[in-house]
This record gives structure tokens, C-alpha cells and sequence, in this order.
């Protein structure tokens, strides 16, 4: 191996890091309803942010719609949500400019429900994009796709979800809201490692 | 890129590896009772442990009071077969110090548990969230100071929402009281972040 080449597989190694923190900074942040900070991860030139059926929110300018109405929000303690980004496979494109990520998320959650507070599981997938700017990765694409949302008492077999999310000022509805038990699974941005 | 920055980038990628890793196989050790191996991952010059609401114990010592004398003490002999403990080391954010002789790292961990109350077998899920810090000696990592808090601690039939905590464990011969354990719903950022925002620096 040269000297040059050597140099591109240690970047490899140091983007798939700052790329998994990143993604993971995003979920310590999201806990601690440090809305802000959420937001300055993502790029000025994000493509779109969709979290379950809320909708598509397009650009920068729909990160901050997204995110912006919960900056500052004061959450009370007992409403909490605990999402622990698990299992990432993280793919730098070759020119080391771009990347995808594919993560599950179990998550441990509590939250207002007409007027009693409800303990929840919920468990989804991530499929997002990554883009490096001035050396730094940000967010360009946030999609994450329920799989199932439950009272904690009843399990998803049962009761796969609570309700309906939808935000009226998206830009766009939900592109693919399938919850369990549709058998709907996110596409993998990945290739087979071994046949590709 | 020099052959020299080269270096120090393949360094730090294998310094956050085994920090990585010694931290997952102190939960390994911890979840089968292997209780001097898990002394044997701490630096001597161990700064402190804490867990949960056991307080504080400070230096190589106060590892080897906590896991040998008590957790250990109590948990020495075969388990029940019922009786189990998986800790699961999840979402590490590891920064190691530009000299690489010391790191920091945030983890949260999800936890199945059955184990005797009184009488009574109990299951139960934990969550939490370790903010540690590590040290390189003689080209190895250890732990420097061990602090793991408790979010919550709920049988399975309840919930977090229903039963926060099952029970208080305070250690009578511990060296400080806990300096950070308020469970839900007074649990957040109890622990604060060791690192700056990458983007904003803040």
C-alpha cells in the first residue's frame, strides 16, 4: 500500500466515526430536548427531514419548522424519550463527499395522552444521508420509519400504534408510513457485502 | 497527509476501538459475575466509581471495596439459574484527548434483570447513562473513573411510569453520597455531556 492509499482508507475509518457520533450525538440530544443543537447538525444544504407520519419538512428551512416549535419547550420531567441508535451501518460514498446510514432505534418513552400520561415502546428505522462540508459531517437526509409505536402494557402484537402524528405545515405527507404489521420493510442503502 | 499525521490518525481509530471494547467486556464480565476481572480493567491510579445511588468510592481501593466486598460479596457464589443480569453497552461517544493518554466517553445502556426482592423473584428493565473516563498506561486503556446513573429501574409488569425506582441502595461504607442520582421523572441530563457540539463547538 502507498502513502496515498493508506490515506484514504484512514479517512474511511475517521469519516464512518464522526459519522456514527454524529448520529448519535443527534439521539443524546433529542433526549435532553436540546432542540437547538439538534438542529445545528444538519446542513444548509439538507434535502428533507420525515420522522414517522409527520411528513416531509424540505430544506434547512423545514429542519427549523420541524424542530423549531420544540426549541426551548419546556418538556416536564416525567414526559421523556430514551432512543438508543443501535447497529449502524454507515457507507461513504467513494468520492468521501456523502454517506447513508441504516440504524434501528429501540426507545423507551413517556407523553401525554388526552389528559393521562402514557408509558410507551416505540422501535423504527433510520435511513439517512450524510454530507461533509468544510470537513465537518452534517445531516442532509433524516428519515426515520416507525415500525411499531405501544402502551407498554400491551405490546405491539396487540396494539401496533397509539395514533396518528401528522403535522399540518409539512411540506409534503409521509412517504412511507407502513407500521407493523404491514411486513413493509425500509430499503437498505447498502449492497450486499459479498455478492455487491 | 505526512506519514507522521498518518500515525496519529490510525492511533486515535485504535485508541476509540479498545476503549470501545473495554468498556462492552467490562459488561460482559459484569453480567457473569466475573468480579476481579472487572478490578483488573481499572488504572491504579483510579480517580473514583460510582453506580447508581451506592455513592462514591474513590481510587483503586474503592474498586476493589465495591466489586470485590460488596456487589461481588453478595453475588459471589453460582446464581440461581433465574437469576440474571444483561447489561447492554449501547452508543458510545468516545473522545480521546489530543495527547492520547486520557478519553472521555458517554454510553447509555438498556438492562434486563431478575433477581431476588426479599422473597420474591422480580424482572425488571433499567436504563441509563455512563459519562467515564479512561487511561492509556504502558500502551493499554483502563478505566480511570467509572459513573454510571440510573434513569429508572421498573419491574416489567409496571413500568418506568408506574414504579421508577424499585428499591433505594445505598452502600454504608461508601466514601461520598452519590453526587448525581435523581431517577425518573427528575433524571435528565443529571449527567451532562463530556463533549462540545460538533458543529457549533459549544
Amino acid at each position: 500500500m502507498n502513502l496515498e492509499e493508506l490515506e484514504k482508507l484512514v479517512t474511511l475509518q475517521e469519516d464512518i466515526q464522526e459519522i456514527e457520533n454524529l448520529q448519535k450525538m443527534y439521539g443524546y440530544y433529542f433526549d435532553t430536548a436540546q432542540y437547538q443543537e439538534v438542529i445545528d447538525l444538519f446542513s444548509e444544504n439538507t434535502e428533507s427531514v420525515e420522522i414517522t407520519d409527520h411528513g416531509v419538512f424540505r430544506g434547512k428551512e423545514g429542519v427549523n419548522r420541524m424542530y423549531a416549535g420544540m426549541v426551548g419547550m419546556k418538556r416536564p420531567g416525567w414526559m421523556f424519550f430514551e432512543v438508543m441508535q443501535s447497529q449502524g451501518v454507515i457507507e461513504v460514498a467513494p468520492d468521501g463527499k456523502t454517506a447513508t446510514g441504516r440504524w434501528y432505534t429501540p426507545s423507551f418513552e413517556c407523553r401525554p395522552f388526552g389528559g393521562t400520561k402514557k408509558q410507551t415502546w416505540q422501535f423504527g428505522v433510520y435511513d439517512n444521508v450524510y454530507v461533509k462540508e468544510n470537513g465537518k459531517w452534517y445531516f442532509k437526509k433524516l428519515h426515520w420509519n416507525l415500525t411499531y409505536w405501544t402502551s407498554f402494557e400491551r405490546g405491539f402484537l396487540k396494539v401496533p400504534r397509539l395514533s396518528d402524528t401528522p403535522f399540518p405545515h409539512a411540506d409534503a405527507p409521509a412517504t412511507a408510513y407502513h407500521p407493523y404489521p404491514s411486513g413493509y420493510h425500509v430499503p437498505f442503502p447498502f449492497r450486499h457485502p459479498v455478492t455487491g | 497527509m505526512t506519514l507522521e499525521e498518518l500515525e496519529k490518525q490510525v492511533q486515535l481509530a485504535e485508541d476509540i476501538q479498545e476503549i470501545e471494547h473495554l468498556q462492552k467486556m467490562y459488561g460482559y464480565y459484569f453480567d457473569t459475575q466475573q468480579w476481579q476481572k472487572i478490578v483488573d480493567l481499572f488504572s491504579d491510579d483510579t480517580e473514583s466509581v460510582e453506580i447508581v445511588d451506592h455513592g462514591v468510592l474513590y481510587g483503586k481501593k474503592g474498586v476493589e471495596k465495591i466489586y470485590l466486598n460488596t456487589i461481588g460479596a453478595m453475588d459471589r457464589g453460582p446464581r440461581q439459574p433465574w437469576v440474571a443480569f444483561i447489561v447492554m453497552q449501547i452508543g458510545a461517544v468516545i473522545d480521546v484527548a489530543p495527547d492520547g493518554k486520557t478519553a472521555q466517553g458517554r454510553w447509555q445502556t438498556w438492562l434486563f434483570e431478575s433477581k431476588p426482592y426479599g422473597a420474591y423473584p422480580r424482572q425488571e428493565y433499567l436504563h441509563g447513562y455512563y459519562e467515564n473516563k479512561y487511561v492509556k498506561e504502558n500502551g493499554k486503556w483502563k478505566f480511570s473513573k467509572l459513573h454510571w446513573n440510573n434513569t429508572f429501574c421498573s419491574p416489567v409488569e409496571d413500568g418506568w411510569l408506574n414504579l421508577p425506582l424499585m428499591g433505594w441502595m445505598p452502600l454504608p461504607d461508601a466514601d461520598a453520597l452519590p453526587t448525581a442520582f435523581h431517577p425518573y421523572p427528575y433524571h435528565r441530563n443529571n449527567v451532562p455531556y463530556h463533549y462540545k457540539h460538533p458543529i457549533t463547538g459549544k
